[in-house]
C-alpha cells in the first residue's frame, strides 16, 4: 500500500506563491469574421492591460489548446503566438497543455510550479476557439472520433451527446430528479448568461417549458440541454505574490488543488452518477484547509446539466442526490444562496471546446477580484473552480482564495 | 541485413489488431468472451497490454455468461457520426457482467420497435447481432433478461 502524501503548498504570503493579476476575454457565440489568431491576441492584449503589465513583461507562455482543426493547433505548438504577440527573443518558452475539458486547471498547475520554482516570472495562459463557426457535421465527427475508445466504443455508434444521455439517464435514475428538475439546471445557467455580455445567450431567455418541450436528441437530454458550440477567447496573466504586490491592491491565489482521473472509457467508469469528483473534493479541501461551506460561489464544469449535478454532489455542495431540486428551488440562480457558474457556463455562455472550462476559471478569478460588473457576486473571498476533460475522465478542483497586499 | 535476419521481440501482445481481433471474432460466432489475466485470474475490460491488478503480461481469453445489469443507457436520435453507417434512432447502453467487467454495448429494441421499455439497474443478457453486422461493428449486443 502506497502512504499518504499530502504535498507542502506555498503557505499564503509566501514570495513565490503564484498570483493571478488580470484575466481578458472577447464575447462567446458565432462571431466568423474572427480570426483564430487575432482572438488570441486580442484576448491576450486585454489580459495584460488587465494585468497592468506591458507584454514584454512577459516570459512564458501557457496555450489552452483549440480543439476545431490541425492547422490552428499547429500555430500553438510552434509558437506562432510568441511572434504574433512580439515576442519572439523575449520568452523562455511558449507551450501547449492538453486534457481537453479540464486543461484550465492543468495548465494554472503548471504555471504556478513553474512560478512557485522560479523558473518564470509572468505567465500569459491563452485559449482560442471557434467551434461555433466550423462546420456542424465536421464537429459532430470530431465528437465521435476523439475520446471515444475506437476499438471498443466507437462500434456502438457512442458519440458525445450520447455520453451525455447515458451520465444523465443514470443521474436522474439514482437522484429521482425529474425532467423539469433537470430542465432548471439550464434555466439557471441562462439567467446568469442574462447578465453577462460576454456569453453567447446574453440576449436570449429560456425556460422550462422551452426545455422539456424541444425535441430528444439522446435520451433523457432534449435539444435545449445540449452545449451550443462558439467560438471564443479568453486570457490571464499569473506571476509570484512578491511581483503582485508591487502594482495590485488585490490578486487569486491558489489554496489548494486536487485531482482524480477516474476513467479513460465512458464504459468503463465505476458509476457514471458519481465519477472522480468525491476523490479529488477530499484532495483539494484538505490541502486548502476550507471547504464548500467557506465558499462564496463555484465555476464548474457544465457542458451538461447532469455533468454539473453530479460534480456539485461530489464537491459536497449539494447534498446527495439533491443538486438538480436545488437548481429547481433557484438556490443557484442570480440572487441565489450559492452563486454558480456565473458567467453562464458552457451550456449558456458558450461551449468554446478546451476554453468553455477556461472561460469558467476566468469568470471565478473575475468574481475575486470584484471585476464582475453587475453579476459581481458581493464581496467574494472564496470560490471553488471544477473542471473535467473528454468523457468526463477526470474530476480537476482549484482552491482560489482573493489576497490583498 | 536481411528481414529475416532482424531478431523478433516477443512474448507480449504488439498491437490493437492482435489485442482486439479476439473479441471480435468471438462476436462473429456468437460468443462474448473478456480478457483474462494467465497469472491472478483477473477478468479484464477493456483488454489491454498488462494486467491492470497484477502488471503481468501474460493474458488470454475467457468466455462469460452474458448476463449481466444495464448500469445506464440512452437512445440516440440525432446526429450518428458519419463513419457509423446506422439510421437514427439506436440504443446504446452500459453493461456490468455478472463475472465483474463492464462494457459499452447496443441494444435491441422490443417487440414495438422502441427502447421505452429499459430501466437503469435491470437485468439484460447478451443477444448477438448476426456475423454481417459484427463484421461492420464488432460491438456486443444485449436484451433485456
Ligand atoms: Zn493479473
Amino acid at each position: 500500500m502506497s502512504e499518504i502524501w499530502t504535498p507542502p503548498y506555498p503557505e499564503p504570503g509566501s514570495a513565490n506563491d503564484a498570483a493571478f493579476i488580470g484575466i481578458g476575454e472577447i464575447p462567446s457565440g458565432v462571431y466568423r469574421e474572427r480570426g483564430f489568431m487575432a482572438q488570441i491576441v486580442e484576448a491576450s492584449a486585454r489580459a495584460i492591460k488587465d494585468a497592468q503589465l506591458s507584454h514584454t513583461d512577459i516570459d512564458q507562455i501557457v496555450l489552452i489548446p483549440c480543439l476545431h482543426g490541425i492547422p490552428d493547433q499547429a500555430d500553438l505548438i510552434f509558437s506562432r503566438v510568441a511572434e504574433e504577440l512580439g515576442l519572439h527573443g523575449k520568452v523562455k518558452s511558449s507551450v501547449m497543455v492538453h486534457s481537453g475539458g479540464s486543461t484550465s486547471d492543468n495548465a494554472t498547475r503548471m504555471a504556478a510550479g513553474l512560478i512557485a520554482s522560479g523558473q518564470a516570472r509572468n505567465v500569459l495562459v491563452v485559449y482560442s476557439e471557434r467551434w461555433g463557426s466550423a462546420d456542424l457535421q465536421d464537429m459532430i465527427d470530431m465528437l465521435s472520433v476523439n475520446g471515444i475508445p475506437r476499438e471498443w466504443e466507437a462500434p456502438t455508434g457512442l458519440q458525445f451527446n450520447a455520453i451525455g444521455g447515458l451520465i444523465t439517464q443514470r443521474y436522474m435514475h439514482q437522484s429521482g430528479s425529474s425532467a423539469e428538475e433537470m430542465a432548471a439546471i439550464c434555466v439557471a445557467l441562462r439567467d446568469w448568461a442574462n447578465l453577462n455580455p460576454n456569453a453567447m445567450y446574453y440576449a436570449k431567455k429560456l425556460t422550462i417549458e422551452k426545455i422539456v418541450n424541444s425535441k430528444m436528441i439522446s435520451d433523457p437530454i432534449h435539444a435545449f440541454e445540449c452545449p451550443f458550440l462558439a467560438d471564443g477567447a479568453g486570457a490571464f496573466v499569473m506571476t509570484s505574490a512578491t511581483e503582485a504586490a508591487k502594482k495590485q491592491d488585490a490578486w487569486v491565489r491558489i489554496g489548494g488543488s486536487g485531482g482524480c482521473v477516474s476513467h479513460y472509457a465512458a464504459g468503463q467508469d465505476a458509476d457514471l452518477g458519481v465519477l472522480g469528483w468525491v476523490e479529488a473534493a477530499k484532495e483539494a479541501y484538505e490541502a486548502a484547509s476550507w471547504g464548500p461551506e467557506d465558499a462564496d460561489l463555484g465555476e464548474v464544469y457544465d457542458s451538461y446539466a447532469a455533468v454539473l449535478a453530479i460534480a456539485l454532489e461530489g464537491l459536497q455542495i449539494s447534498s446527495k442526490g439533491e443538486a438538480a431540486r436545488e437548481f429547481h428551488k433557484g438556490r443557484f440562480s442570480p440572487g441565489g444562496e450559492f452563486p454558480l457558474n456565473t458567467n453562464g457556463g458552457l451550456l449558456s455562455a458558450g461551449h468554446t471546446g478546451v476554453g468553455g472550462g477556461t472561460a469558467l476559471l476566468i469568470e471565478g478569478i473575475r468574481q475575486l477580484l470584484h471585476r464582475g460588473d453587475d453579476r459581481q457576486v458581493p464581496n467574494a473571498r472564496r470560490c471553488i473552480v471544477g473542471g473535467t476533460g473528454g468523457s468526463y475522465m477526470d474530476a480537476q478542483i482549484m482552491m482560489l482564495e482573493r489576497a490583498t497586499r | 541485413m536481411a528481414t529475416a535476419d532482424v531478431l523478433k521481440d516477443t512474448g507480449y501482445i504488439q498491437n490493437d489488431t492482435e489485442l482486439t481481433g479476439p473479441f471480435a471474432a468471438a462476436l462473429a460466432k456468437g460468443n462474448l468472451i473478456v480478457q483474462k489475466c494467465n497469472d491472478c485470474a483477473a477478468l479484464i475490460m477493456y483488454p489491454k497490454y498488462r494486467c491492470p491488478a497484477c502488471f503481468s503480461g501474460s493474458l488470454g481469453w475467457e468466455q462469460v455468461s452474458g448476463a449481466g445489469q444495464l448500469q445506464t443507457f440512452t437512445i440516440l436520435r440525432y446526429g450518428p457520426p458519419s463513419t457509423f453507417d446506422v439510421e437514427a434512432p439506436y440504443g446504446i447502453g452500459i453493461v456490468k457482467l455478472d463475472e465483474g467487467p463492464q462494457l459499452m454495448c447496443r441494444l435491441h429494441p422490443g417487440p414495438d420497435g422502441t427502447w421505452d421499455h429499459y430501466v437503469c439497474n435491470q437485468r439484460v443478457s447478451f443477444a448477438p447481432a448476426d456475423a454481417a453486422e459484427i463484421a461492420e461493428r464488432a460491438a456486443a449486443w444485449f436484451t433485456a433478461a
